[in-house]
Parts: C-alpha cells; sequence; structure tokens
C-alpha cells in the first residue's frame, strides 16, 4: 500500500504547514488604509509634500450603522519627505493601518510642484503592485494639492470619488496616469492633464471644478489651456464627446443675441505629415456632425443650415490654428502628437528629428482644414418666440 | 481482485462452518427430517411445524416462519386444496409429491427440492416447504406476506411535472414499476444474491442490444467479486462496485424514480435494483448527470436549457463562492469595486477574525444545521430554523462576531448547493468546498485556482466503467454536447440517436 503511505505522507507535511503561520501574508480588509486619492506638492524648504485621503469604513453610512452621529468618511494626512518613499514612511507612521494604493483613482499633482518639474516620485507612486495605471492623473491650478484633498465635497460621501466621476464623465479633459506617463516617456508627445480648482458656492458649500487643461512640457509644467483653446484641443484630440459648439450667426439685436449653438454628433480628426525639404509639414483635418441644440437669431434655421455649416467651419478652423500656434509659440509644446504621426509616417527622417523636436515643433507649418455637418435642425417648427403673427 | 473483505473474517467463518453441519440429503423419515430442521433453527420461536395427513392418511409436515407467511394464503390457498387432494398412486411417494406439485400449481409455485440445504433457504425466505413421509423430496410454496408500504411520491426526488411514483423496498415489485414502462422482452432482468449472511437479491435490468454488452458483463463480475455478510442498501454496492470509491465525485447515479431509471436503460445503460432498498443505481455516467434531472425531458426544452445553466451557475458558485470571497477579501482587495470594497470594509470592522476562519465557522455551522434538519423529528424541525435564522444569522452579526458579508455567501452557497439535482455530486460539492477555502485562506486565487486544477485534472482521470467521467466533453464528442449543456428538442436527440445507430450498424458489416 504505497500509495496509502504517500497520502499519509502528503497529509502530514499541509498538516505541518498549518503550524507555519509565519510567512502568512494575508491582509484583512479592516487593516488597510485604503487611500482613495494621492497629491504632490512641493512645500516651501524644497521637500515633497505627500497627502493622502484614506477612506474610512466606519464613515459610511450603510442600513447596520443607521441613526447614531455621523462618522468623518475620509481621513486625509500629509507628510513631507526627501522623496516619495521617505514621506509615505513618515505618513506610515501615523497609521494604524497599511497603506493600500489598490483604489486610488486621482493623483493630484500641485501647481508649484508641476512647474518645477516631475522627478522620480512619480515612478516610486507607481512601482507598488497595487498601484493602478488606470487612475486619473489632475493638476491643480492657483493651488495645492493638499487642499485640494482636504476640500469637502458635499455630492459624494468621498471626495475623491466626486473628482473621479467628474474625470469619467470626460466632459473636460480626462487623463490616465499610463497615458500620461506614455507622453511623458515619448518624443512625439508632450502630456496634458486635466486642471482642477475649488469653486466656492455660497457659503460654507464648495464644488471642484475642472476646466482648463495642463500643458507640460517634458516634465514641467507649462501653462493652461482654457475656453475655445480647450475644446480646440479636445477636437484635435479626438476626445470631444458630448462637445457644444456656439457661434455668433447675425450681430446682437435686441430681441436676440444672434448665436447658434450645436451639439457635436461625431468629430473625426486627422493628421498628416509630410517631410519637405527636411522641414515638417502637418495638416489637420476635421470633419464634424453635429445637430443644432438652440437657435436665437431671427433665422429659420431648416433654410439657412449651408450657412451655418460654412460659419461653424470657419470658426473652428479659426480656433483650432490659434490653438496649435499657441502651443507652438508660448508653450513650445506638442501636446497633439505630431511628433507620433511623423515618427508613424515617416520613421527615417524620424529618427534624425526626433532628439530636435522641441526646437523643430514651433518651426513646423500646420494646415487646418474643417468640414461640418448639421445633419439635424432639432426642430419642425419655429421658436415659440418667432411664431408671433 | 481484492477489491473488499467482509469487516468480520471471524463470523464469516463461523456461519461457514454452522451451513457445513446440515446434511447435504433430505432424509426419508419424517421424523428425521424435523430434528434437523429443528436442529437448525434451534432458538426461532417462529418456527412452525405443522402435522397434516394429506390424501386423508399420508402423514406430512408443513414446516415454514410464521412471521413470513400470510395467514389468508396460507389457510385458502394451501391448506385448503392440500386437504382436498385425491389419491392417485398410494403406493410410490413419489409420483405422490409429483402429484401434490402439479395439481396445486394453480394456487401456488411449488418447487421441487432434494436437498435439505436448499429447503433450509427457502424456509428463510418466506417459503413453505411440505415434507412426505418415505419421500426424499420436499415441497416448497411460495405464500409469502408481502410486507411493503404503499408506493409514494419520492421526497426526495419531487418534480412538478411527472409520475408521482416511486421505488419501495420491495425487489418484485421495483421490477414490476420498470417493466410497466419498458414493454419489451429485450428488456433482461438478471438476478444475483449477494452477501454471506444477509442474502440480498438484486437484478442487473438492462435493454438488449442498447446496453454495450462489455459493461453488463463488467457489472455483473463486479458483483460476483462482493465478498460481504451482507448487502442492506444499495450504498454498500455502490461503493463496493465503484471505479474510485475513493473519490468524492459519484461514478453511479442513484434514483428513487421509475422513469428516471427507465430513460436511463432506453439510452443504453445498467440498472441495479437491490432488494431492501428503494434507490436504484445506474451505470456508467459521467459528471453532467449529477446536474440534470428527469423532469429537464418533460418540460419545455427552451426553459430546460435555462435550468440547467442555472444549475451549472450554481454548482460552480456553490464550489467556489466562499473561496473566492476569502481570497479576494484578504489577498486581493484591489480587485473589488471601489464603493463594494468600503462597505465590505466597514462590515468587517469589528469582527475579529480573519475572513477564513469565520468563512470556516459559518460553513461548518451551516453544514451542522443541514445535517440537524435532515435528521430531527419533524416536531422540533422549526426550531432548528429559528435558531439557524435567528440566533446564528441576525444576532452573530449584531454582536459584532461575524460579518454580514459571510452570512450572504454562507446562505448563498447553500441554496447553490441545494440546486444540483443529484445527492452525491450536492456532496462532492460540499467535500471540496473546504479544502478549497483553505487553499484560497493560505494563498489567495492563486490557490483557488490550483485546487480547481487539481480538480479538473482529477475529473479527467475518473472513469465510470470504462466510460470517462466529462465524456462528451473530453473526450469530445460535439454530437453529444446536445444534451449537456442545452437539452435540445426531442426532434433533435431523436434523430441523433437513430443516426448513431446507423452507424453502429454499419460499423458490424
Amino acid at each position: 500500500m504505497t500509495l496509502s503511505r504517500i497520502w499519509v505522507g502528503c497529509l502530514t507535511l499541509i498538516a505541518c504547514l498549518g503550524f507555519l503561520t509565519g510567512c502568512w501574508d494575508r491582509t484583512e480588509m479592516d487593516d488597510l488604509a485604503l487611500v482613495m486619492a494621492s497629491g504632490l506638492d512641493l512645500s516651501e524648504d524644497g521637500r515633497v509634500e505627500i497627502t493622502l485621503q484614506i477612506a474610512l469604513p466606519t464613515g459610511i453610512p450603510s442600513a447596520l450603522q443607521s441613526g447614531g452621529k455621523a462618522a468623518k468618511p475620509v481621513l486625509v494626512v500629509s507628510a513631507k519627505g526627501k522623496d516619495s518613499i521617505d514621506a509615505l514612511d513618515r505618513l506610515q507612521q501615523q497609521l494604524s493601518r497599511r497603506i493600500n494604493l489598490g483604489h486610488r483613482g486621482i493623483i493630484v499633482v500641485g501647481e508649484k510642484y508641476a512647474r518645477r518639474g516631475f522627478d522620480q516620485v512619480l515612478d516610486t507612486l507607481l512601482r507598488s503592485p497595487e498601484s493602478r495605471y488606470n487612475s486619473y492623473i489632475v493638476t491643480a491650478y492657483g493651488t495645492t494639492a493638499k487642499k485640494i484633498l482636504e476640500a469637502p465635497y458635499l455630492m459624494e460621501i468621498i471626495p475623491s470619488i466626486g473628482i473621479n466621476k467628474l474625470q469619467y464623465s470626460d466632459f473636460s479633459l480626462s487623463v490616465k496616469t499610463d497615458k500620461f506617463i506614455d507622453a511623458l516617456a515619448s518624443f512625439g508627445k508632450s502630456p496634458v492633464t486635466g486642471a482642477i480648482k475649488i469653486m466656492k458656492q455660497g457659503a460654507g458649500q464648495q464644488t471642484y471644478i475642472i476646466d482648463k487643461a495642463a500643458v507640460y512640457k517634458r516634465n514641467k509644467l507649462v501653462g493652461f489651456l482654457s475656453g475655445k483653446e480647450l475644446k480646440a484641443f479636445r477636437l484635435v484630440a479626438g476626445r470631444s464627446r458630448d462637445m457644444k459648439l456656439t457661434t455668433q450667426m447675425e450681430p446682437p439685436k435686441k430681441e436676440y443675441k444672434g448665436t447658434v449653438t450645436i451639439r457635436l454628433l461625431k468629430a473625426t480628426p486627422k493628421i498628416r505629415t509630410e517631410i519637405k525639404n527636411g522641414n515638417p509639414e502637418v495638416s489637420v483635418s476635421l470633419n464634424a456632425l453635429g445637430s443644432i441644440l438652440s437657435n436665437d437669431t431671427s433665422m429659420d434655421m431648416s433654410k439657412v443650415i449651408p450657412l451655418v455649416e460654412k460659419k461653424f467651419a470657419a470658426d473652428l478652423q479659426e480656433e483650432i490654428t490659434k490653438t496649435i500656434s499657441h502651443t507652438q509659440k508660448k508653450f513650445k509644446s506638442d501636446i497633439f502628437g505630431f511628433g507620433n504621426r511623423i515618427h508613424i509616417e515617416h520613421p527615417y527622417a524620424w529618427k534624425k528629428m526626433k532628439e530636435d523636436w522641441d526646437e523643430l515643433y514651433p518651426k513646423a507649418s500646420v494646415q487646418v482644414k474643417t468640414v461640418m455637418v448639421l445633419e439635424r435642425v432639432g426642430r419642425t417648427q419655429a421658436p415659440a418666440h418667432q411664431q408671433k403673427k | 481482485m481484492k477489491r473488499n473483505k467482509g469487516f468480520p473474517e471471524q463470523l464469516n467463518q463461523q456461519l461457514k462452518d454452522y451451513e457445513h453441519t446440515i446434511a447435504e440429503e433430505l432424509s426419508d423419515k419424517l421424523a428425521d427430517n424435523e430434528t434437523a430442521l429443528r436442529q437448525a433453527f434451534a432458538n426461532c420461536s417462529d418456527l412452525v411445524v405443522r402435522k397434516l395427513h394429506a390424501f386423508g392418511s399420508i402423514p406430512c409436515m408443513a414446516v415454514y416462519l410464521d412471521v413470513l407467511v400470510d395467514d389468508t394464503m396460507w389457510e385458502s390457498g394451501f391448506l385448503g386444496p392440500l386437504l382436498n387432494l385425491e389419491l392417485k398412486d398410494p403406493d410410490n411417494p413419489a409420483r405422490m409429491t409429483e402429484q401434490i406439485r402439479t395439481e396445486m400449481a394453480s394456487v401456488a409455485k411449488p418447487v421441487m427440492t432434494p436437498s435439505l440445504k436448499e429447503t433450509v433457504q427457502l424456509i428463510v425466505r418466506g417459503e413453505v416447504v411440505l415434507f412426505l413421509e418415505s419421500s426424499k423430496q420436499a415441497l416448497s410454496f411460495s405464500i409469502k406476506d408481502q410486507l411493503q408500504r404503499p408506493m409514494e411520491e419520492p421526497s426526495t426526488e419531487a418534480v412538478i411535472r411527472g409520475p408521482r411514483i416511486g421505488f419501495i423496498e420491495k425487489l418484485h415489485i421495483n421490477m414490476a414499476l420498470v417493466r410497466h414502462r419498458i414493454r419489451t422482452p429485450l428488456l433482461k432482468m438478471e438476478k444475483i444474491t449477494v452477501g454471506a449472511v444477509s442474502r440480498t437479491e438484486m437484478t442487473v435490468v438492462y435493454l438488449e442490444n442498447k446496453a454495450p454488452q462489455n459493461v453488463v458483463e463488467e457489472v455483473k463480475q463486479r458483483l460476483a467479486t462482493i465478498d460481504m455478510d451482507s448487502i442492506l442498501e444499495s450504498g454498500y454496492i455502490e461503493e463496493l462496485i465503484s471505479d474510485h470509491p475513493s473519490s468524492p465525485f459519484p461514478v453511479m447515479q442513484t434514483t428513487q424514480r421509475p422513469d428516471s431509471v427507465s430513460a436511463s436503460l432506453i439510452e443504453g445503460k445498467v440498472a441495479l435494483l437491490v432488494d431492501g432498498s428503494p434507490i436504484a443505481l445506474i451505470m456508467p455516467v459521467t459528471l453532467w448527470y449529477g446536474l440534470q434531472t428527469v423532469e429537464d425531458y418533460y418540460m419545455n426544452f427552451i426553459f430546460a436549457t435555462l435550468l440547467r445553466w442555472l444549475r451549472f451557475l450554481f454548482a460552480f458558485l456553490a464550489l467556489t463562492l466562499p473561496s473566492a470571497y476569502v481570497a479576494i477579501t484578504t489577498f486581493h482587495q484591489e480587485m473589488i469595486p471601489t464603493s463594494l470594497a468600503l462597505s465590505l470594509a466597514a462590515a468587517r470592522e469589528i469582527v475579529p477574525f480573519p475572513a477564513m476562519v469565520e468563512t470556516l465557522i459559518m460553513e461548518i455551522t451551516f453544514e451542522a444545521l443541514r445535517e440537524a434538519g435532515v435528521r430531527l423529528p419533524r416536531p422540533v424541525g422549526q426550531t432548528i430554523s429559528i435558531v439557524g435564522a435567528l440566533v446564528i444569522g441576525q444576532a452573530s452579526v449584531q454582536a459584532g462576531i461575524i460579518s454580514a458579508p459571510i452570512i450572504i455567501i454562507v446562505s448563498l452557497t447553500g441554496i447553490a448547493s441545494f440546486l444540483i439535482p443529484h445527492p452525491g455530486m450536492s456532496q462532492a460539492i460540499s467535500i471540496l468546498r473546504f479544502p478549497m477555502v483553505l487553499c484560497a485562506g493560505t494563498f489567495g486565487l492563486y490557490g483557488v485556482g490550483a485546487a480547481m486544477i487539481a480538480i479538473l485534472i482529477h475529473l479527467t482521470n475518473l472513469n465510470s466503467f470504462g466510460v470517462p467521467y466529462l465524456s462528451p466533453l473530453a473526450p469530445l464528442s460535439p454530437s453529444g454536447l446536445l444534451d449537456v449543456f442545452i437539452r435540445a428538442p426531442w426532434k433533435v436527440m431523436h434523430k441523433r440517436q437513430k443516426h448513431i445507430q446507423q452507424k453502429l450498424e454499419l460499423e458490424k458489416k
């Protein structure tokens, strides 16, 4: 009966394992400090300050704990250190539970820190195995990451989930860490992130607003795009979901403001590059499809669609050209990824120019073509105030 | 094959010695026979020896066990006709016996025997044995008292649609129930007696031309090798002739339903009916039988298919849900959606035990509750549900000893294990659930994966009477899958069966 002997042997070994509890690497849910968001700042003395927003499970209302005093849902802690490891170590000394980055959805970078430039901090923050590459990265403008993370947000129990949802809806610009790092690591593209700040709304209430894009050059923040420039950037980057555009069709009158607003249904950007006499030439074309959302003019939209289409196309062309030249002249930062297109279309030429792309990009000539097609008038009858007889 | 041994070796020997003392031949002296039988049945208070006079003058005696014989049959079916016989050939005792045998054939089933040993066996089986003076032959009459309960709906295999009749403890009734459904002489029923002391009768049932001859032979051969004192239930046989007695998975199907047995016979399987047990065994089976019911074939095939998917899903949950919970909450917290992670963390906040210990405690408690529910007398049964639901469920969560998610997991697992129609399969999954939790608690999802692979390897190694346990999936036969993951419409399945039949016949030629 050798088989049964083998079985007995195996069982004895397994039974012995039960007593060797020393290397059991389990961690219970209630031994973890679930980090929801982390922030990076530059302190006055030039050290790194890391802020963590940690969810407190007991503060989350549930059916079991109905009634009673509501506890705080999050704990915000920060510590300064020579580098991020040092700061995280100091943070761990304050916390009775182990820092777990598995649920971090947001990384906020303070403006001061971003302007000085990223160092290895981002690397160490992402090196831990639980760290996610699909967490969003945002830049705080006019404020520090610490202030953003300390601010209460009434709409969600955990404030950083509010930021997460704002980013997820992609209403302005959302960039995940992997894309950011990808751009940071490539010659032909500069990183951008959404830019966040706190907005005061009446007495004691505040919300976040992400209405700008932070433009980086290499690892340093160089400026922000906002308003129409942000829209132009999103159009060329193909990130124009649910975008609304407004144009002035007529000069404002007494009754009418003279504006028409459309909703973009689809926008297909196309970037082509050419090398002429060793100089890169970029042509950007945009085919957009939209439907009319509001009409505040005296015109009957069903009759003047071609006119409106042309106006929008012209507007878009102007905006996009302006925005591109802005990034060329002011930021000298290729956030559109033209360099990457050259890399794909002219790999041999790119090999020669990739080291100098930062200097070449501002000089590159860019042609912009736009076509706008309005698919629906949105309403068959004239607006109510125009129906007067 | 040294498959099994009668456990009390000594008893077996004693029995053989005892049987040895019984003389082989019958004596032609009535008194000698009586002494021999009284000696054989010493201290048996239910032995009756009735001295009679057949044909008015010939002394004879009827010997039987009082408790096994039907009183009314004894009087009207045996005693009356016997005493009314008229002697035809008074000089030849052998002819007298023959006359009784032929003339009383209408009222009972007489069997003639010259052996004392056999008469002892016949008496034990409940027959009346008649000895005539100066005859070396004994006659046995079967007027057994049919100790039987009415045939009821099997409580363990209830159906919404389908026959309401179930097997009982009488072999010949069970055989009749099968015969009633398959009316052809091709339905073969071979009787085999197993067990040195209990002498349990059982029938191997199969359809000739449908059941593979080698499987029938294998079953008979394995039954012949059984060396046991007693077979009191078909469970003995299941364990003794199983290909893999130490595997948790059943390689035979058990059922209490004659329609289930008939369906299997028509599919070409072999059934075994055991006297004294209402549970029939069906072999060979595959893993998938554990997740099918007869009712699948009675109802709408679309709904039956959906039900099968539901069973597959819940069988999987019954096996993996507790271990997946333990693995994910103690090793892979980043896998849980954030909001769920927060509520799980909140629920675990004041719980003193690690998730694995917690799960084991609750799983063991659940198994205990289930077992208590089976054994408890019906009037006390409600207590268990109250104690189980209120005390263990609610109070332990409120007291902060057990976290609420565990209660959900364990009850879901419990429901899932009850969804598996075959009790053997359900037990197999219950057995494997605990090592799975241990693997999950020590190695995380890696452990769960390793355990699953180990189970899969084990399943592919299993065989049921030569049929691979995972067939028709592994080895793959696509047409067989019509009745595994789906229940194909009857027309389709019938066409397929005909096709297979034709193919087989072609191969024979």
